[in-house]
């Protein structure tokens, strides 16, 4: 009987401590509700938001609603291909205008656009595609694009020639797999490359700072390191900082996150890939407001990826 | 009269709904040993637990040398001079012996740093007492055998300087010559001037060691005689409150055909080169002291080793594998009620039930009505008491736990019975009717090899008795020649001594 | 009573060599799996035995090691710790809010520890005060430490640009990088506690028999708080190196170090069950599967495979261990 009641009690701590913390959404969300049946109400899916790119694309449409006059609803899968299909049947149930999908899985999604196609709701996907289902169009970067510019670069500067290292993303995500294809598809076109260590730090900072630690050990000449993100790029850039070999490695990133652009100023890093997730986020919503007005929009939207190297770091705009 | 060291008067304790204690009083004396004796549930445990602290008592008095106290916790009870030493024991496996001893008081250098050499010094002292003068004191407990164990118990007991000492059942989990042991220290105890309360079951240990007894049954306290004016079945009678005429039943003699043939049976480093032949109806008695191979023996016998060697053959059928046994119609009752014998938190109706699950279901579709069959016919048979078959099987008393074991095994309608000490830790009337049902199951036919280490029961009730030592058979000895000396000599090593 | 040599004593002499033997094998057998493992990895690849590589390693080690450390007391007492990893996310993250507030760095220092031993304290008192397990107790808190840290840092990291911090995470002592020297000092500390003083002894006791623990009047419940609180705040202090050698405080931190603290932890000889085994064994754990990751990366093994020769080298060090638990039964 003890044991059932601290149970309880535990229990009870627990739902108080998750009431009060969504105490302030819920109650600002039925504020909107009750206030504009009229406004446009779009239901975002995001694959996560416990990184930086899609915090970002999250706050990019965010912005973007306020400045339009757009109700936005916003749920968060937490990488979770079942949990977001809960999520899409949820705000289904929330009366939306129309869904956006970042999806977690390219073809789990399918059976979420499915649905929201039965409930004749259009539907779009950003950054990542659905494999199945009919969706309006899809907006997103060309990943294997951003990678070829890395690999051009990485040549330019090297003279083509050198050894290089590659540092990977998550390799079960597209965006992972598909600029480390464009990477490598330079690299193969350039007989002098020589690639010395290629290790996936699952896009996590701490642990590319590990993988550069151990690669810097082994390998006495080292020209060139490609991270497929800003954060592992940050990550290999404390260790090689830690190891005083700066000046000897060519560090590119991708996605132009604001302490790489400081990198780049300070001249710490060389370049980096600006995919800004905040022009996605702003990006998506227009296109709703587009095809909610019965505009056309195109099949596919790909948004410009453009290099950022310390010549134009300070004109590139990332919000 | 001289002062008792203790004396309890008229204490009571009541739980929701039940009376455990109904105005008992006892005493002790100094250098006296009084042995406390009751059927399972008659109380002594909750007295015992009172005393500890543990339980507050509802009404009465407690003295310590004629002056009243009341006992707040097992701490305080402590330095009241009161030691307790538990049937499980209150050890802590991976740490050594002296940390054991002295945990919650270690002798301290500053504030929380262990002063290891006084520990030890300390330790070795105690341990002298005891007579575990080669043990060292930075031993690991887990090292240890049971019976060295109990004895650090009883240092740690000695090493509060108390007066009182009280053991509960120290005795049943040691074989004939550890008790023997046992009771010197008791006596020795004594001598130094300690008053010791005693409990246990084994009647004969109190013939040997106590000097008066004290009753109890259902929560009352029974009466108390001195041990000169007593006989063991004047004891019985007051623990059980009827006459217990036949502890144990006579038997009849076993039929001509062999049930189980065991030839050249060897598990390494347990069981060496094991012939012998059982007959049906054939009570088979085994004994050997504690590491004789008894045990392995039990679950050899149950096809429980792989990498046996030899062949154990039942109605023309060889043995192999725990299925095979099953199949071959030998049941085994393991000496470990709590850990292999029964699920405690089901019910007795679902733990009798379960060895049978796969026969009177069609199609893994339980029926109903059978199931209630077969569950009255056990707990009637074999005079299970509990009110509703749905009570939990854990809150039975031992004797009754191990009527439920029974039970489950004789579902199956066994060929060989195989019982690991049967009645341990069981009362003397529940001891009685297990007894009586062994003999009924023998008169039906059903072998059974009886592994013991309670003298009186082999000797009262075997045909015929196997005594190992060393995982070997020292000697076969029959109805006309067993005798607790003769077995306790081959069992010591296989030689007379002179 | 003098009559002290039984049969059965004689029979326990006999054997006693082999047992003995065993025991050494049993008690040292991580380091021997430690030692094995080096061996191969120097035959393996030239860089594995560099100075720099060794403390390249011990740096890498240092931060799972101090949280390991603290997992090893948990285990210790029969319980487990998921919310390590989380409360250093959290613990971080207010050490990086705190500095970037322009606070010294004294003060965000202390406020990480106290975040962290607060955290630790709260699973101590669900744990033993209310009786909750400590599984389903540390998943809670694990879970809510992990939501604060979102909360908190918005999904971004925070970046520190106190340059005097950057000491702790990449500084040197005579040459040795103080994360080693820091991870040194407190498993010396925490070896010495077990051994030495009654609170650690009181830990062992309590996880080899509570019962008896309490009839010998040791307060149980307090040495349970206790642990859990050291737990947190060694998670931290490995948030403290984690935070200094990235100079950024990651709302991911941390994430699964729970599973490879408790792997070190088992690795090491540390018994679930409880009341058995200590920190030595623990850092090699830790150490076995430091050099493990390293070889690896060094011999540039490509990442599908790296995740299975970890999991086999784990499997193989729990099958050893339990090979050994049952050749000393017998």
């Amino acid at each position: 009987m003890k044991k059932l009641m601290s149970m309880f009690a535990v229990v009870l701590t627990l739902v108080l401590l998750v009431g009060c913390s969504m105490d302030d959404e819920a109650s600002g969300k039925t504020e909107k509700e009750k206030g504009s049946n009229d406004k446009l109400k779009v239901g975002l899916s995001m694959n996560t938001l416990n990184n930086p790119f899609f915090v970002a694309v999250k706050e990019g449409a965010e912005a973007q609603a306020k400045e339009r006059d757009v109700d936005i609803v916003v749920t968060d899968a937490q990488n979770d291909p079942g949990k977001q299909l809960a999520d899409v049947e949820n705000l289904l149930q929330q009366n939306i205008d129309i869904l956006i999908i970042d999806p977690a899985d390219s073809d789990a999604i399918a059976q979420a656009v499915k649905k929201a196609n039965d409930s004749d709701i259009p539907v779009f996907t950003v950054d990542r595609q659905s494999n199945g289902g009919d969706v309006a169009t899809h907006i997103g970067f060309d990943a294997i694009k951003s990678g070829n510019i890395a690999g051009n670069y990485m040549s330019e500067t090297l003279g083509g020639k050198g050894n290089i290292v590659e540092i990977q993303g998550i390799l079960g995500t597209n965006v992972g797999q598909l600029r480390s294809e464009g990477f490598n598809q330079i690299v193969e076109e350039t007989p002098d490359f020589k690639i010395i260590a290629r290790q996936s730090a699952n896009f996590d900072r701490g642990e590319a700072m590990k993988v550069m630690e151990d690669i810097l050990q082994a390998n006495k000449e080292i020209d060139g390191v490609y991270a497929a993100n800003d954060e592992m790029a940050l990550g290999a850039l404390a260790a090689i900082e830690a190891a005083g070999r700066v000046d000897e490695i060519v560090l590119i990133g991708c996605d132009a996150i604001d302490p790489s652009m400081d990198a780049i100023r300070a001249g710490k890093m060389n370049a980096t890939i600006a995919e800004p997730p905040f022009f996605l986020g702003k990006e998506a919503i227009d296109t709703a407001i587009k095809i909610s007005d019965g505009e056309d929009v195109e099949k596919e939207v790909i948004l410009d990826s453009n290099l950022v190297t310390a010549d134009n770091v300070d004109q590139i705009k990332t919000k | 009269m001289e002062q008792a060291v203790l004396e309890m008067v008229g204490i009571s304790k009541e739980f929701p709904g039940v009376k455990a204690l109904d105005g008992v009083s006892i005493h002790v004396k100094r250098s006296e040993i009084l042995a406390l004796l009751g059927e399972n549930g008659a109380g002594k445990s909750t007295l015992m637990k009172v005393l500890a602290g543990v339980h507050q008592p509802s009404s009465g008095q407690i003295k310590i040398n004629g002056k009243e106290v009341s006992i707040h916790g097992p701490k305080h009870s402590q330095e009241l001079g009161i030691s307790i030493i538990y049937q499980e024991f209150n050890l802590v496996p991976h740490m050594s012996v002296a940390e054991n001893i002295f945990l919650g008081r270690e002798p301290r250098l500053i504030t929380g740093v262990i002063d290891r050499r006084r520990l030890r010094d300390e330790t070795r002292q105690w341990l002298e007492k005891v007579g575990l003068t080669a043990l060292s004191p930075d031993t690991l407990l887990a090292n240890l055998s049971i019976a060295e164990q109990q004895l650090v118990e009883i240092a740690k007991a000695l090493s509060f300087e108390s007066n009182i000492i009280i053991m509960d059942e120290p005795t049943a989990t040691l074989n004939e010559e550890e008790t023997e042991k046992l009771l010197n220290i008791m006596r020795d105890l004594k001598k130094q001037g300690f008053g010791v309360i005693f409990i246990t079951h084994r009647l004969e240990e109190v013939e040997e060691v106590a000097d008066r007894i004290s009753v109890l049954r259902d929560g009352k306290y029974i009466g108390s005689e001195s041990i000169k004016n007593i006989t063991r079945h004047q004891m019985v009678t007051m623990m059980v409150g009827r006459e217990l005429t036949d502890l144990f039943p006579k038997l009849q003699g076993p039929y001509e055909e062999p049930a189980l043939t065991v030839e050249r049976l060897s598990v390494r480093e347990y069981l060496h080169d094991i012939n012998f032949t059982i007959k049906k109806g054939e009570i088979l008695g085994i004994a050997g002291l504690m590491g004789s191979g008894k045990t392995p023996l039990s679950k050899a016998l149950f096809g429980l080793y792989p990498h046996k060697e030899g062949t154990i053959k039942v109605g023309g059928k060889t043995v192999n594998t725990p299925r095979e046994a099953i199949d071959a119609g030998i049941a085994l009752v393991t000496d470990d009620r709590k850990d292999e014998g029964l699920v405690l938190g089901m019910s007795v109706y679902e733990n009798l039930l379960l060895p049978s699950y796969r026969r009177i279901s069609s199609f893994g579709v339980l029926h109903k009505r059978n199931k209630e069959k077969i569950v009255d016919r056990w707990i009637k048979a074999l005079n299970i008491k509990v009110h509703h078959s749905s009570v939990e099987v854990g809150t039975l008393s031992g004797g009754n736990q191990q009527k439920v074991v029974l039970g489950k095994w004789l579902q199956m309608d066994p060929d060989v019975l195989i019982l690991n000490e049967p009645t341990r830790g069981i009362d003397i009337g529940a001891k009685a009717e297990i007894y009586q049902i062994m003999k009924e199951l023998a008169e039906q036919g059903i072998a059974i090899i009886l592994i013991s280490s309670d003298m009186p029961e082999l000797l009262g009730l075997s045909h015929r008795i196997l005594v190992m030592s060393e995982g070997t058979i020292t000697a076969e000895l029959d109805k006309e020649h067993f005798d607790q000396e003769t077995i306790f000599q081959y069992a010591a090593g296989g030689e007379l001594h002179v | 009573m003098s009559n002290d040599v039984t049969v059965s004593k004689q029979e326990k002499k006999q054997s006693l060599n082999k047992i003995d033997w065993l025991s050494f094998l049993e008690k040292y057998r991580v380091v021997l799996i430690f030692f094995l493992l080096c061996i191969v990895a120097g035959f393996l690849s030239d860089a594995f035995f560099t100075t720099s590589n060794i403390m390249n390693v011990l740096r890498q080690v240092s931060i799972i090691a101090i949280i390991a450390t603290g997992m090893t007391l948990v285990i210790l007492i029969a319980g487990i710790d998921l919310s390590v990893g989380a409360v250093m996310a959290f613990s971080g993250a207010i050490l990086a809010g705190v500095l970037t507030a322009g606070l010294p760095l004294w003060v965000a220092i202390l406020a990480s520890t106290v975040v962290g031993l607060l955290f630790g304290l709260v699973n101590g008192v669900i744990v033993s005060n209310f009786g909750v397990p400590s599984f389903i107790a540390t998943l809670a808190i694990m879970v809510i430490a992990r939501g604060m840290t979102l909360v908190y840092t918005k999904g971004y990291p925070l970046v520190v640009s106190n340059e005097a911090f950057r000491f702790i995470g990449s500084g040197r002592i005579f040459g040795i990088p103080v994360p080693i020297i820091i991870m040194f000092v407190i498993i010396g500390l925490m070896f010495w506690i077990l051994r030495y003083t009654s609170f650690g002894r009181y830990i062992y006791a309590i996880g080899g028999n509570e019962e008896a623990a309490i009839l010998a009047g040791i307060r149980v419940r307090s040495i349970k708080v206790a642990v859990f609180g050291i737990a947190g705040f060694l998670s931290a202090i490995s948030a403290i190196i984690y935070t200094s050698r990235l100079m950024s405080a990651q709302p991911t931190a941390g994430t699964g170090i729970e599973l490879d603290a408790i792997a070190a932890v088992i690795i090491g000889g540390t018994s679930l069950a409880g009341g058995k085994g200590g920190v030595i064994g623990t850092l090699i754990g830790a150490l076995i599967m430091g050099v493990l990751d390293n070889l690896l990366n060094l011999m540039n093994v490509s990442p599908f495979y790296q995740n299975i020769a970890k999991g086999l080298v784990i499997l193989i060090a729990v099958l050893i261990d339990s090979r050994f638990s049952k050749l000393k039964r017998s």
